[in-house]
């Protein structure tokens, strides 16, 4: 049992706005009121529901691929050594599973969404989140380069797609349903792209990457998943893509979804001479629709690895930097690209990139649609989020940042004009209750009755950077897990996985698909729910 | 000066990064006998491995067989070294000034990755002599490495600007990656010199086995080497430049890259 | 510079028309991979399968695995990398030395069809086994076929991986990636984890007699080691864990017998594409899984004081 007493609560989804209220605890949940056990003096500080990340990359065989590329940014990094109650391991870009548990923990979030995972090493990744402590988690499986979905699509089958996509959610033990440029993974397995949405996917005559994505946005919304179709759009990354990023949501229209990293989708100009900002346009389409949400996908300046799905971008950025690569194309579902990458304030592109993410963030007005990501580690690695949160909540602060940037960026950019200024419930609002209400976990991103337990208490600070990367408490599943700047419990977390309803034979329909396109046994493709740790399963 | 003794080489190798000028010279002998070493994963001081004479000093003497020392010198930016026998790993590494003079043999990854500073190993030094660490995008990029004896494999990879001059003869892969700096190979070389160059050049003053992927430009005596061959035989180290005494032969690769580096081997005038 | 290009072993079988083997003998070290693979197997875009397929093989002798080959490439020994390098070269439109090309065993002409076909294949993949990893050269021989196969995707597409073997050599580096940021190599001395092929490569370590006890599981250096790596182990203190005895636990203090993984003991086996196998036993063993083993030595040895970097 503990209280928190005597500190200001912000807790947006329950219309608390800094009301010195006391917070409860018990058997791991918020109640109204305890008798006894520890009281955590919180006088001064500020107390947040534990933060929720809708979108970061953090387990599986693509991260753990980036880590053996890049020893040198491990080098750099700071390293975490090993103590009593903590292991050793490796900070930086893509920290080692251990170590991801503490930076997130350690800067007060609890929740955190993998955000690609195939079907095909969905094992691998939750043995990976199984060695990941602290946090809870979920993810969301890649179907849309699925090419048993695929053909299905190209037959017109949809009513056989949705079974078979459901039950592939099911042997991944997946949360949600991801979709990364539709089309163009699967095109990229012979050295192309979809970046047409109306065009065909090389390979097929009928199925277009505008096809794909309605028929898994219905596919997820008929299924009633608590998170909507997960969705990076074509053409990450690509100047003028925000025609792209405009078309797909008008393909979207009266379905739910999440863009995902929304700051690489929003860029005007006709190649890297010209690129510039168009998150105004993006902004204004999205704020009218209330059916989407996303996630920045900010960027920050500095050393990073960038990991997706979309393996034709990552050949591209691989040709623009001319260092290292690495490419992992999964059978019959996906593929991913490896580059690391540095984003410099001097580069047109990068201060393009930087000033969109943070343009998003103070565009869109509804903080309930919009999230704190970097898109971990592309953006930047996720234990920078602070900085992010300086940069929304002090004007003064980004002023001084634009300076740093080469004149000729501030004509391609609107964050000048911008004077918004976040306030404390807002990023409440984008780090903790609005990604939670978005993946569907109604217990999570609030401290009202019954709720989960996890809560960070920071100090109220001028230094809104230092506050938010040293919390005083955080507090997970009811225990104190950060105290002082130290681990106290490296605790173990949940894993959240749905079990849609499907039609049991449609496995007879999967099995010789398999056998023919794969290469191993088909029982021993699906995860056992075994494998992960306290999974807690979401019937929908 | 400073003066240090092994008492006893270390059964498992000691870890002892603070032996360098920057750490000990502000340090009274108490301070400096206190000094943490590492002997495999537990922490020492330094005086249960050393005997130590004298208060701390930018002249630092180290005595003994510390072929399973490692760091000495790490990241110096002052001073001197001087060690009376072998040097383990990483002698000097990430070094931006100052000088480390070995009098006897070094082990692999003697001035990795440093930016300035001389070192002198009189005997025989390992592989990847002011390399990039594993993964680095560039090795040393700026000082200077001699050595009297033989050296190992990937010397000089991925550097990208000083000097390392080799006495004896070098392994596979030497200029490994290279994109700058010169590298002087007074003893020749064994195979897959300049393998993947980008840039830089490196001097050999014997026939070597070259890549298919080097070409052959022309014989000519490059005026730049003057200027390299005067410093260099300040240090000790003597190349041919006159003119009548022969020329070099240009080859420049690698073009699997391709790059823009050159190879000079050195061809006597015939009499 | 750096970095791999690969792809799981169906995108192999679905879509490969051109497949080169480079340093192995499949045919007798990995028996079922033409078979289940990579050459007969009828795949999604390749129906005819074998008939639409061309298989180079490059080796320094002629192997069983040569009268599977369309095109058997017979490399001099430790020529692999000077090979390589051409063909990076020759890919690009790059000149060459053909008199220097002539050393390795091959002329100019066979690596000029040589890089055509592979520019020219729709799907091409290279898979190297030790006879060219293990070489001189070793690292570099694979950075250099691994940067050929990311280069050829300027061109076309084309992948690469490594033939392993040894049991679960795999899942060992996936583990260690997710646990320690590295794959091989690591030392955990400092309190965290450094990487440095060279200095922490268990046969380097051995070598230099850098270590004062060992603990051996799924492996049996005492049968493939050199020799001086061999004599340091049998001076100190040296544990093996195996089903049964083996070169190693001959000369190691202590042999405990743990139940053979995948047969009496679950688990999860790494495929070499990396993908994640269960393993479900079909058998009960006496014995105790590895581990087992493994928690009750860290539970005894966590009962001793601690040693934290900064304490002593």
């Amino acid at each position: 049992m503990l209280r928190i007493t005597g500190g200001k609560v912000y807790d947006p989804a329950n219309n608390i706005n800094g009301q010195i209220k006391d917070i409860c605890i018990s058997d791991g949940r918020i109640v109204s009121e305890v008798e006894g056990g520890r009281t955590i003096d919180a006088t001064g500080m500020i107390v947040f529901p534990g933060g929720v990340d809708v979108h970061t990359h953090v387990a599986g065989a693509a991260l753990n691929f980036a880590r053996a590329m890049i020893p040198e940014d491990h080098r750099r990094n700071a390293p975490y050594v090993r103590g009593e109650r903590h292991r050793g391991g490796i900070g930086g870009a893509t920290p080692t599973t251990y170590v991801t548990g503490y930076l997130y923990a350690g800067m007060g979030w609890t929740t955190v969404n993998e955000a690609a995972v195939p079907i095909l090493s969905a094992r691998h990744t939750h043995e990976e989140l199984r060695d990941t402590p602290i946090v809870d988690k979920s993810c969301c499986v890649l179907l849309a380069n699925n090419e048993i979905l695929l053909d299905l699509l190209e037959a017109g089958e949809t009513e056989r797609a949705r079974h078979v996509a459901a039950w592939q959610i099911w042997a991944a033990k997946a949360y949600g349903v991801k979709a990364v440029n539709p089309g163009g993974v699967a095109a990229w397995k012979w050295g192309k792209d979809a970046k047409g949405l109306y065009e065909p996917v090389p390979g097929y005559n009928k199925v277009t990457p505008a096809k794909i994505i309605a028929a898994l946005a219905s596919i997820v919304d008929d299924l009633g998943l608590p998170h909507p179709l997960h969705l990076h759009c074509n053409n990450l990354g690509a100047p003028g893509n925000y025609n792209t990023t405009l078309e797909t949501m008008k393909v979207l229209e009266g379905k739910r979804a999440h863009l995902a990293h929304l700051q690489y989708h929003a860029y005007g100009g006709d190649d890297w001479f010209t690129m510039r900002s168009k998150s105004a346009e993006v902004a204004d389409y999205f704020n009218a629709h209330p059916n989407l949400t996303t996630d920045a996908g900010a960027v920050l300046f500095g050393n990073t690895v960038t990991i997706t799905a979309d393996g034709p971008w990552q050949h591209l950025l691989y040709k623009l930097t001319g260092r290292k690569w690495g490419n992992l194309d999964v059978e019959n579902e996906t593929g991913c690209g490896i580059v690391p990458y540095v984003y410099k304030e001097k580069n047109l592109v990068n201060a393009v990139q930087w000033a969109v993410g943070l343009e998003l963030l103070l565009l869109i007005n509804d903080p309930w649609r919009v999230f704190l990501t970097t898109d971990h580690p592309n953006g930047a690695a996720f234990w920078r989020y602070p900085e992010i949160i300086q940069l929304l909540m002090d004007v003064n602060f980004r002023r001084e940042q634009l300076k740093k940037l080469a004149p000729k960026a501030l004509k391609r950019i609107l964050l000048p004009e911008l004077d918004r200024q976040y306030t404390l419930s807002e990023i409440a609002v984008i780090t903790s209750a609005g990604p939670a209400r978005a993946l569907g976990l109604a217990h999570k991103g609030h401290l009202g009755i019954g709720a989960d337990a996890d809560v960070a208490i920071f100090n109220d600070s001028k230094d809104i950077a230092r506050m938010f990367a040293y919390p005083r408490y955080v507090i997970k599943g009811g225990e104190v897990v950060i105290e002082e700047g130290e681990i106290r419990k490296a605790v173990e977390g949940r894993g959240y996985v749905v079990r849609p309803v499907y039609d049991e034979k449609i496995e007879d329909y999967i099995r010789p698909l398999f056998q023919q396109y794969y290469t191993m046994s088909f029982d021993n493709y699906p995860v056992e729910l075994e494998r992960l740790e306290n999974p807690d399963i979401r019937s929908c | 000066m400073t003066t240090l003794t092994l008492k006893e080489s270390p059964t498992v190798p000691l870890e002892a990064e603070t032996l360098a000028p920057d750490v000990i010279a502000p340090l009274r002998h108490d301070a400096i006998a206190a000094l943490p070493v590492f002997l495999g994963k537990r922490q020492r001081r330094l005086d249960d491995f050393f005997t130590i004479e004298g208060d701390g000093s930018d002249e630092l003497e180290v005595r003994g067989d510390l072929g399973r020392v490692k760091w000495i010198g790490r990241g110096m930016t002052r001073g001197k070294i001087t060690i009376v026998g072998n040097a383990g790993m990483h002698l000097g590494a990430y070094m931006k000034g100052g000088t480390i003079e070995v009098r006897g043999n070094a082990s692999d990854w003697v001035g990795a990755e440093m930016t300035g500073g001389l070192i002198h190993v009189h005997g025989d030094a390992g592989g990847q002599i002011g390399a990039a660490y594993r993964g680095s995008l560039s090795g040393m990029n700026g000082g200077i490495i001699l050595v009297e004896g033989s050296a190992g494999i990937e010397i000089g990879m991925r550097m990208r600007r000083g000097i390392i001059a080799v006495k004896g003869p070098v392994r596979d892969f030497a200029g490994l990656q290279m994109k700058g700096g010169t590298l002087f190979l007074l003893g020749g070389a064994e195979l897959r010199t300049g393998a993947w160059m980008i840039r830089g050049t490196i001097v050999c003053l014997k026939p070597i086995a070259l890549l298919p992927t080097f070409s052959y430009a022309c014989t000519y005596d490059p005026v730049f080497l003057r200027l390299y061959g005067r410093r260099l035989e300040e240090l000790g180290f003597s190349i041919p430049y006159q003119p009548d005494a022969g020329g070099y032969r240009r080859y420049s690769g690698d073009a699997a890259v391709p790059g823009k580096g050159e190879i000079l081997v050195w061809k006597p005038q015939v009499a | 510079m750096g970095g791999k290009v690969t792809c799981t072993l169906g995108e192999v079988k679905n879509r490969a028309d051109l497949i080169v083997y480079w340093g192995g003998n499949p045919a007798e070290c990995h028996p079922r991979h033409f078979t289940k693979y990579t050459l007969t197997q009828k795949g999604k875009f390749v129906p005819k399968g074998r008939k639409d397929r061309t298989m180079i093989l490059v080796d320094i002798r002629e192997t069983p695995s040569a009268k599977a080959a369309d095109i058997f490439l017979q490399v001099r020994p430790s020529k692999d990398f000077e090979v390589l390098t051409t063909l990076r070269a020759l890919i690009k439109g790059q000149r060459v030395s053909a008199e220097t090309v002539a050393e390795t065993g091959l002329t100019l002409e066979q690596l000029q069809d040589f890089a055509e076909r592979m520019k020219k294949a729709r799907f091409g993949v290279l898979f190297f086994g030790m006879g060219l990893s293990m070489t001189r050269g070793k690292h570099m021989n694979s950075a250099a076929l691994l940067s050929l196969a990311a280069e050829l995707n300027a061109f076309t597409k084309f992948v690469a991986m490594p033939m392993r073997g040894h049991g679960n050599v795999t899942g060992g580096d996936v583990v260690m990636r997710w646990t320690t940021g590295y794959p091989f190599g690591v030392n955990l001395s400092r309190g965290y984890p450094r990487f440095n092929p060279g200095e922490f490569s268990t046969v380097d370590l051995l070598l230099r007699g850098d270590n004062d006890a060992a603990l051996i599981l799924g492996a049996d250096p005492g049968a493939t080691m050199p020799q001086p790596a061999i004599d340091h182990l049998a001076r100190i203190p040296t544990i093996v864990l195996d089903p049964k005895v083996t070169h190693t636990s001959r000369l190691a203090r202590v042999h405990i017998t743990t139940a053979a993984t995948g047969i009496s003991a679950p688990g999860t086996v790494y495929r070499m594409d990396e993908i994640p196998l269960p393993l479900r036993p079909a058998l009960k063993s006496p014995y105790p899984t590895d581990e087992d083993v493994v928690r009750r030595i860290y539970k005894a040895v966590a009962k001793k004081p601690a040693w934290f970097p900064g304490t002593k």
